[in-house]
């Protein structure tokens, strides 16, 4: 039945059983947030599912686990957007911190990407797996970020079969680790 | 063959170093990018002035970990208050990292400041005193904490921007004449950072940030704050300033959108 309603309208209801259950005085719990079938295309930032279709979820140890293997590390993070009336003698230097060796795509994630940036993207993808489709990919960016979530359901449908999202994403890497100063993919640019 | 041993030992330290303590040699690349960083900061914001690190001139107070990235209270502290002009907060890894710089004038007690401002992710928060010749000194803290300037204000920015100018200032205690007070001064203000988004619209509020703030008591300066962005909503400061035991403290406030607003508060001794 939820399933019938489709993507955005699955997110209301999930709110509403959410809600129902408070106030018919049972013991508040948060929903499952269940995947979407395509890509999701509601509000970028909140509550993510726990599972990817044809992906592995890891968390920081597994992925730890996993860097021997040296995995390609896609972090499609947003870059900080310019405020666009920012008075001109305001010093706008955004830095972005990545886990060590990873490439920025920022905002690789979106529900809908121009086609000359989905093209870029793969064809980069394509370089640093060296064509190799079962090498293993970890995407990420920070957590209730579905922007990761979205670019792991891209390369899984692009073939891609070893990918690795990382739902705790920057921000649980920098608690027990350093991050790199990194920018943006050659040819990507700063999008947001 | 004195000289060859040594030579061994040293070897053999150096290769001990190496493969023991890699993870120290991660942790220093990551300390030189965030001193580069700094240092670029440095070069724009003091025109390449010299800024000196100092343990005495002044001093950085912040949580290790913030409950809440657009909420995190900073106290400076500055124990040789007389030889201290102004002080600058910069929030390194920030967007706009400027958050604040705070003349003290002649009615101000420049001993300590305290402010909450927005952090966007794990950073240094440097705090720079400048001396009344003119130089300038650092003291730094790291802070974790993420999602500072994106954090969204409210239920709506009409809502963020109720009341918005009205002030309030109180006093931990009593003022006493030719004693110094601690007070605080907090104005109804959103603070609209430009980069956060109505995850409804999708469209981004546009900035409306304090902008200046004069407080005077009489009709002596206490303090000149320029703000940005990256003081938090509502935005606070704690300072302290000598009493006379009767005038009363005026504070005039005004954003980037035009926004003036002042008030008038009663901090005579027999308040």
């Amino acid at each position: 039945m939820l399933r019938l309603l489709g993507k955005p309208r699955s997110a209301i209801v999930l709110v509403l059983v959410v809600f129902m259950s408070a106030t018919t005085g049972a013991p508040f719990s948060v929903a499952e947030i269940r995947e979407p079938d395509g890509l999701w295309t509601g509000p970028m930032q909140g509550e993510t599912p726990s599972t990817l279709n044809g992906a592995r979820v890891i968390d920081l140890a597994e992925l730890v686990a996993l860097l021997p293997q040296q995995p390609v590390l896609v972090d499609v993070g947003p870059a900080q957007k310019k405020p666009e009336d920012l008075p001109q003698d305001r010093l706008w230097l955004p830095t972005h911190r990545s886990i060590p060796g990873a490439a920025w795509f920022p905002g690789a994630g979106a529900a809908v990407l121009e086609p000359a940036k989905e093209i870029i993207f793969f064809r980069r993808l394509e370089e640093l797996t060296g064509g190799d489709r079962s090498k293993p990919l970890v995407v990420f960016c920070r957590p209730e970020c579905w922007g990761s979530w979205n670019a792991g359901k891209r390369l899984v449908a692009r073939g891609y079969s070893r990918v690795h999202w990382f739902p705790g994403g920057i921000t649980k890497w920098q608690e027990a680790h350093d991050v790199r100063q990194v920018t943006p993919e050659k040819g990507w640019g700063p999008e947001q | 063959m004195m000289r060859i041993s040594r030579r061994t030992f040293a070897l053999g330290i150096i290769g001990t170093c190496c493969l023991s303590f890699t993870p120290t040699i991660a942790i220093a690349q990551a300390d030189r990018e965030r001193e580069e960083r700094w240092q670029q900061l440095v070069s724009y914001l003091f025109d390449d002035r010299e800024v000196v690190p100092t343990e005495t001139l002044i001093k950085i107070e912040a949580p290790a970990r913030a409950q809440d990235a657009a909420l995190v209270p900073i106290t400076l502290t500055m124990p040789e208050k007389d030889k201290i002009k102004s002080v600058y907060l910069v929030i390194d890894d920030n967007p706009v990292p400027l958050a604040a710089h705070v003349t003290f004038g002649p009615a101000a007690d420049a001993g300590s400041l305290q402010m909450r401002v927005r952090i966007d992710t794990y950073t240094n928060v440097h705090a720079v005193a400048e001396t009344k010749e003119g130089r300038l000194f650092s003291a730094v803290a790291f802070v974790k904490a993420s999602g500072g300037c994106s954090a969204p204000s409210g239920p709506s920015d009409l809502e963020a921007m109720k009341g918005m100018g009205e002030m309030r200032l109180r006093l931990s205690e009593p003022s006493q004449k030719g004693k110094s007070t601690a007070a605080t001064l907090m104005i109804r203000h959103p603070n609209f950072t430009g980069m956060q988004m109505n995850q409804l619209t999708r469209l981004y509020t546009p900035p409306r940030y304090i902008e200046k703030m004069t407080v005077t008591y009489g009709d002596q300066t206490v303090l000149d704050v320029a703000g940005d962005i990256s003081l938090s909503t509502n935005p606070a400061i704690g300072f302290n300033f000598v009493s006379d035991g009767r005038q009363s403290m005026k504070v005039v406030a005004s954003d980037n959108k035009g926004g003036r607003w002042e008030s008038a508060f009663d901090v005579s001794a027999n308040n």
